[in-house]
């Protein structure tokens, strides 16, 4: 018998590390997709995130990081809403103009900066901090609160993002744009600018995930490393209902099923990789098949003015 | 209609961004000699891709070449990409990698004043020449370095996608570590794809949690997750592949096993500004000293009989006195 109890730990961990990028890059789209835009380019904010957080980290330190990876990812959604609200370009092609572009300009920039070389391993990372007393309850207390700075982040914005669109004015009229727009803009909502906050919260979270994969996790930047994590936190929000408990609930099965691969990997059972590879692509499928039933998209969504 | 028209516009800008990373001077004058890259990856991951870029860095600086680059994504763009620079008259093209060769064999013809030459891979043609790295050589030799570091007697391989060289590759550093430990357990785990590497971090993270404690990595850019995976655990050791990767991570890379990239593109480019080229597969191998490998000098954790078995096993791979058993690398 396999030690499954040697393995549980790891897997948590595991699940938990690669559940946060999606998180919050999946938290951030759902805010956009509940004002009605699809954003895709999302994939582009988060490798932008990636090297923002590369760059900011070699100048000013690993927090140095972090706010710049946020500010890159912002930017790159800030031009897709002049884009698609000011210029009232199509959503689905602005968005993948969006991704393509960030996509190139990293890698063009990376080499400028880093030259063929690349930036090797010595980025400062953030280490992981131990919640003094959280950290030793037994069970998941050293999984849940021995993690690094972004972690904890996204544990408080699950919450916060809960009580603001349902407990205030703002994210109350945040979801009637998505819904119905004419008449949200008949009660008095400026819809285009909260259109544009929501679309530029939404890069930020996405900033914020590419900065959790190179300051958290990897320790170094890549071209490309964001690796379709856009597009997969885009079915995470589908799968998590367009709601902020379902999203961060599916973020997390998402994690769990990529760590649940890496393992299945590891197990030397003697069966060909793609099988386990493909296991969280698959499980998605079966969840969607399972959970269709009551539309729940914004009814706005993706909708051209 | 103006909507759809701007989109595209978009798309067109955004596109013409990512070709960015091309360097073609453009065509025009004949007598200069013309040297094309084409890589599956980016040329920074310090692996496969950047000692290929600096392979025809030194064509550029040792036969005065004017080259070009294209970093591909999908096949598609293999053949595309292949008769964009044929009929640009470029006299030598390289697609680094055994995926570049049936775009090779298609696209050859059309072009007979261009030279196509796939690293990997065996298919040749009239204009067309594969080179062949006995990378399995010097992967087995690993494989005994790191078969006597092993505590736990389990290590692992972990590579990007299961292309024959790389399985090759780790066939042989298998049977190289079993040659010296029998009961040594080797692990096996593909990313599947060459760039995630977050991904490549986790899936090292996974065999040294099923106590793996040498990781043999071959996935270039996703590989340097496995490097920081490893250096974060303290306890294992990581091998690097392509290109020398000790630098990497150095206190817990064990060594490289290297395909001195730049040194056979000289030799092929050599031969084909002379007008010597002749349509082959061209093999190169521990006698070559085109493939090697090379041990982490800051590091004294293999001991000195093991260096010296090593050592003579390499000699025997030069006089041909050794062979592996699955000498046939494709």
């Amino acid at each position: 018998m396999i030690e499954f109890g040697v393995l549980l730990l790891p897997f948590l961990e595991a699940s938990l590390r690669t559940a946060t990028p999606l998180g919050f890059a999946a938290l951030g789209e759902l805010v956009t997709e509940r004002a009605g835009v699809i954003n895709l380019g999302l994939e582009g904010a988060i490798i932008a995130g990636c090297f923002g957080a590369l760059a900011g980290a070699g100048l000013g330190g690993p927090y140095a990081g972090v706010l710049a990876g946020i500010a890159a990812g912002a930017a790159v959604a800030m031009v897709f809403a002049v884009f698609v609200l000011a210029l009232r370009a199509d959503q689905i092609i602005a968005g993948t103009a969006m991704t393509l572009l960030a996509l190139g300009i990293t890698g063009t920039l990376y080499r400028l900066v880093y030259g063929a070389g690349g930036a090797a391993l010595d980025t400062p990372t953030l280490a992981p901090w131990a919640l003094p007393g959280l950290s030793s309850l037994p069970g998941l207390g050293p999984v849940l609160f021995t993690q690094p700075l972004p972690t904890y982040v996204l544990y408080l914005l699950v919450p916060a993002l809960l009580w603001w669109m349902h407990r205030t004015g703002a994210g109350l009229a945040l979801r009637a744009i998505g819904e119905h727009r004419a008449a949200a803009e008949a009660a008095g909502v400026r819809s285009q600018r909260s259109r544009a906050a929501a679309i530029i919260f939404g890069g930020a979270m996405g900033g914020l995930s590419g900065a959790t994969l190179v300051l958290a996790q990897v320790g170094t930047f890549n071209e490309g490393m964001s690796a379709g994590r856009g597009f997969i936190a885009i079915a995470i929000v589908v799968l998590g209902r367009w709601s902020v408990l379902g999203t961060a609930l599916a973020a997390l099965v998402f994690g769990a099923a990529f760590a649940l691969q890496y393992l299945f990997q590891a197990m030397d059972w003697a069966l060909p990789y793609q099988l386990f590879l493909a296991f969280p692509y698959v499980l998605t499928l079966v969840l969607l098949a399972l959970l269709r039933g009551r539309a729940a998209a914004p009814l706005e969504l993706g909708r051209q003015d | 209609m103006r909507k759809v028209l701007r989109a595209l516009l978009i798309i067109h800008t955004a596109i013409l961004a990512t070709a960015c990373g091309t360097k073609t001077s453009g065509a025009g004058d004949d007598s200069v000699f013309k040297v094309a890259l084409l890589t599956p990856g980016p040329i920074s991951d310090q692996a496969w891709n950047s000692s290929a870029y600096r392979g025809l860095e030194r064509i550029r600086d040792s036969l005065g070449a004017e080259i070009s680059h294209i970093q591909t994504k999908t096949p598609a763009e293999f053949e595309e990409n292949f008769r964009q620079y044929g009929a640009k008259g470029f006299d030598l093209v390289i697609g680094h990698g055994f995926e570049f060769q049936d775009a090779a064999q298609r696209v050859g013809p059309e072009y007979p004043n261009t030279v196509y030459v796939t690293t990997g891979g065996t298919g040749t043609g009239n204009n067309i020449a594969a080179l062949s790295f006995a990378f399995d050589e010097p992967s087995y030799l690993a494989g005994i370095a790191a078969a006597t570091v092993s505590q736990s007697g389990i290590m692992a391989v972990l590579g990007g996608t299961e292309l024959p060289p790389v399985k090759a590759s780790f066939a042989a550093f298998e049977a190289g570590a079993q040659s010296v430990r029998p009961d040594i357990k080797v692990l096996t785990a593909f990313i599947g794809n060459w760039d995630d590497a977050a991904a490549g971090k986790e899936q090292a993270l996974a065999l040294l949690s099923r106590r793996a404690d040498v990781i043999f990595q071959n996935a270039d850019a996703a590989g340097l997750g496995a490097f920081q995976a490893v250096r974060e655990n303290g306890k294992s050791f990581v091998i690097g592949a392509n290109a020398d990767q000790n630098a990497v991570a150095p206190e817990v890379t064990l060594g490289s096993v290297v395909i001195d990239l730049p040194h056979a593109f000289l030799l092929v480019a050599r031969e084909v500004q002379e007008g010597s080229f002749r349509p082959r597969v061209i093999t190169y191998d521990t006698k070559s000293d085109v493939v090697r490998w090379v041990p982490n000098p800051g590091l004294t954790v293999i001991r000195p009989h093991v260096q010296a078995h090593i050592e003579s096993l390499r000699a025997q791979f030069v006089d041909g006195s050794f062979k592996l058993p699955t000498a046939a690398t494709p």
